[in-house]
């Protein structure tokens, strides 16, 4: 009698303390549900697992490897993210295909002259606000008086974190006359201070902010 | 008579001249008036901010001093109205300079009177000669502000239990009290002797330890713990929620998206376009990391990822990547896209990440359980407005209530699962 309500108690205890340890938080992730389900066998490019023993004890292959390894042994550092092979477009661009000039001042003084391919509708000059909002407004400010929070820098719990410096004021008098093709060209490959922004911003998405900074100016 | 005069006339011409001269370079001197300065500091934050500073060489030289080392102030101004043409006239300091910045050309400002040149020097001048400021306090990444909200509610909570004790250790005087009475009129009847053992029994330890009341509190108390810990147990296996990893570097969602404000698509450029919303690759970082924090451990770590050589600022080409830990692990056998709810749902990042821009390390916020995705399509209106694609779909079902998730197949097996 005894006996039994010992095992009985410690068996409660111990299915206790073992489910505590089932929660996430922290570093652990908590425990898988049918873990064999929960990973991809295909590659994943975000969520590669690079060890090869990881889900050993739930295996059902038989090529050494654990369950949970699906990176691309060949690529350096076992990476599934590729870049795409040079002097291709991409399928979805739907028509548009990659800027070439490149990045020095020739192209520069040479983009002036390009031509926004879009109209200034309505429609692409609401687009055009939509991409400023998320690409350049925390620099260049909601007026592009070049007043961002990134450009002014900001304080948190009472500590100041530094302002980006030289951000470019596009109501100024130099700015007053940059075509949108200029703006097209210093968007993707950064101008001064100013970062390269291509690989974010696709050509289609920068002539409607190139649209939306020149109706921004003559506000 | 006149032999006389004349080399006195061009005395007085030659000094006359000279004045008049002088008088015109006083005209350049720079302006030490507070409102030249006034003027010459709003043109200098409106339209040279962006490339230089006084002290500090940006993409162009410093400017303080300016007025001394250039050729002269009439050079400034020409310099300052078109540099091309003054580099093409091959003046020797102006294509020695154009040289030393990369040949990268100035923006030219001819637009600009001799009056707003000069109180722009006034203002350059004015802050070169202002002495060094203290330096500010050190910026440091881990933020960890004190949490007063949570300290008041847990003196509040204090001050309950110490209530509550209060009236616990009152009920306990009361009881003995009536007890005493109890005895003392119990003992004024006329009892048997064994109704006197049981009236007498002292209450020692061991007596209220073994007593059946007791015996029923604590395993009931055992028992319902036990209960509540393997249910609540039992309902994690499964579920992330709250897992909080240590990432490779300590990037602040508080500063950057916070306090910055920097929109969630400037980093993630994949959330409108694909499955995944993207990590973003340190390029993007370096699009404001080129300048600042150089110095940090943290920032560092991204140069070591991309390569990057602080002190030639320039690519090494030495490329590793950053393994950054996935916080939101969906399992493999359920489908999301992430273009799916933001572009079209129109869904706020927050809504499924939780209050993003407070958290310095980002964690796992909403269950991401198959009933919470489910919950949210039984209760979101389909957002119908200005999109063509449903305006048929309206028109036939002639509802007057409003679409969910739900109903236009958001609760279909297999838009998740195949």
């Amino acid at each position: 009698m005894q006996l039994i309500k010992i095992t009985v108690s410690s068996a409660v205890l111990a299915s206790c303390l073992l489910l505590l340890g089932c929660k996430a938080g922290g570093d652990h992730p908590g425990v898988e549900y049918a873990p064999n389900m929960y990973h991809s066998v295909a590659y994943e490019p975000l969520s590669q697992i690079t060890d090869e023993s990881a889900g050993t004890w739930v295996n059902s292959l038989d090529n050494g490897r654990g369950e949970y390894f699906n990176s691309n042994q060949y690529n350096q550092y076992k990476m599934n993210l590729r870049l795409p092979p040079a002097n291709t477009v991409r399928r979805t661009a739907n028509g548009w295909l990659p800027y070439r000039a490149g990045n020095d001042t020739i192209s520069l003084r040479a983009a002036d002259k390009l031509i926004n391919p879009l109209d200034s509708t309505e429609a692409v000059l609401l687009q055009g606000k939509f991409y400023y909002e998320a690409y350049c407004q925390h620099c260049h400010g909601a007026k592009a008086g070049g007043d961002g929070l990134v450009a002014q820098g900001a304080k948190i719990d009472g500590v100041d974190h530094s302002a980006y410096p030289g951000v470019a004021n596009l109501k100024g008098d130099a700015y007053q006359n940059i075509t949108e093709g200029h703006i097209f060209h210093v968007i993707t490959y950064g101008k001064g201070l100013m970062g390269a922004h291509g690989s974010q911003v696709s050509p289609e998405d920068r002539w409607k902010i190139a649209k939306y900074v020149k109706s921004l100016q003559k506000k | 008579m006149m032999k006389h005069c004349l080399p006195a006339l061009a005395k007085f011409l030659t000094s006359l001249i000279l004045i008049l001269f002088s008088l015109s370079t006083f005209a350049q001197e720079i302006s030490k008036d507070a409102a030249v300065i006034k003027v010459g500091e709003e043109l200098f934050n409106g339209n040279c901010k962006s490339c230089h500073r006084v002290k500090q060489k940006l993409v162009g030289p410093a400017l303080a001093g300016v007025e001394d080392r250039a050729p002269s102030i009439q050079w400034i101004k020409s310099w300052i109205r078109n540099s091309a043409k003054v580099v093409a006239s091959g003046d020797a300091y102006a294509v020695a300079l154009y040289n030393e910045y990369n040949k990268s050309q100035m923006t030219a400002f001819n637009s600009y009177t001799d009056d707003q040149i000069m109180s722009i020097l006034a203002y350059v001048k004015a802050e070169a000669d202002k002495p060094e400021a203290p330096k500010g306090p050190q910026v440091t990444a881990d933020g960890g502000g004190a949490e007063t909200g949570a300290s008041i509610s847990s003196t509040y909570l204090n001050a309950i239990v110490i209530g509550m004790v209060l009236i616990l250790v009152l009920l306990v005087i009361i009881l003995a009290l009536i007890i005493s009475a109890l005895k003392k009129y119990l003992d004024q009847k006329e009892l048997s002797d064994e109704e006197k053992e049981v009236v007498h029994s002292p209450i020692t330890v061991t007596t209220f330890f073994q007593s059946k009341g007791f015996i029923f509190v604590v395993v009931f108390l055992v028992a319902s713990i036990s209960f509540k810990t393997v249910i609540d147990g039992l309902y994690t296996v499964g579920i992330q929620q709250g897992y909080q990893p240590k990432q490779p570097i300590a990037f602040s969602h508080k500063l950057h998206a916070g306090a910055y404000e920097i929109n969630c698509k400037y980093c993630h450029t994949g959330v409108m376009k694909g499955k995944q919303a993207n990590i973003p690759s340190p390029n993007i970082c370096m699009n404001c990391h080129t300048q600042i924090k150089q110095d940090s451990p943290e920032i560092q770590k991204i140069y070591a990822a991309i390569g990057y050589d602080v002190k030639t600022a320039s690519y090494t080409g030495k490329q590793k990547p950053i393994e950054w830990v996935r916080i939101h692990n969906l399992p493999d056998l359920a489908y999301f896209n992430h273009a799916q709810h933001v572009n079209v749902g129109q869904v706020e990042c927050q809504t499924c990440h939780g209050p993003i821009q407070e958290m310095e390390v980002v964690k796992q916020y909403s269950l991401l359980t198959m009933g919470w995705c489910v919950d949210c399509h039984r209760k979101t209106d389909v957002n119908t407005k200005g999109n063509a694609y449903y305006d048929k779909l309206i028109e036939l079902h002639n509802s007057k209530k409003a679409m969910k998730v739900e109903d236009i197949g958001g609760l279909e097996c297999a838009k998740c699962h195949y």
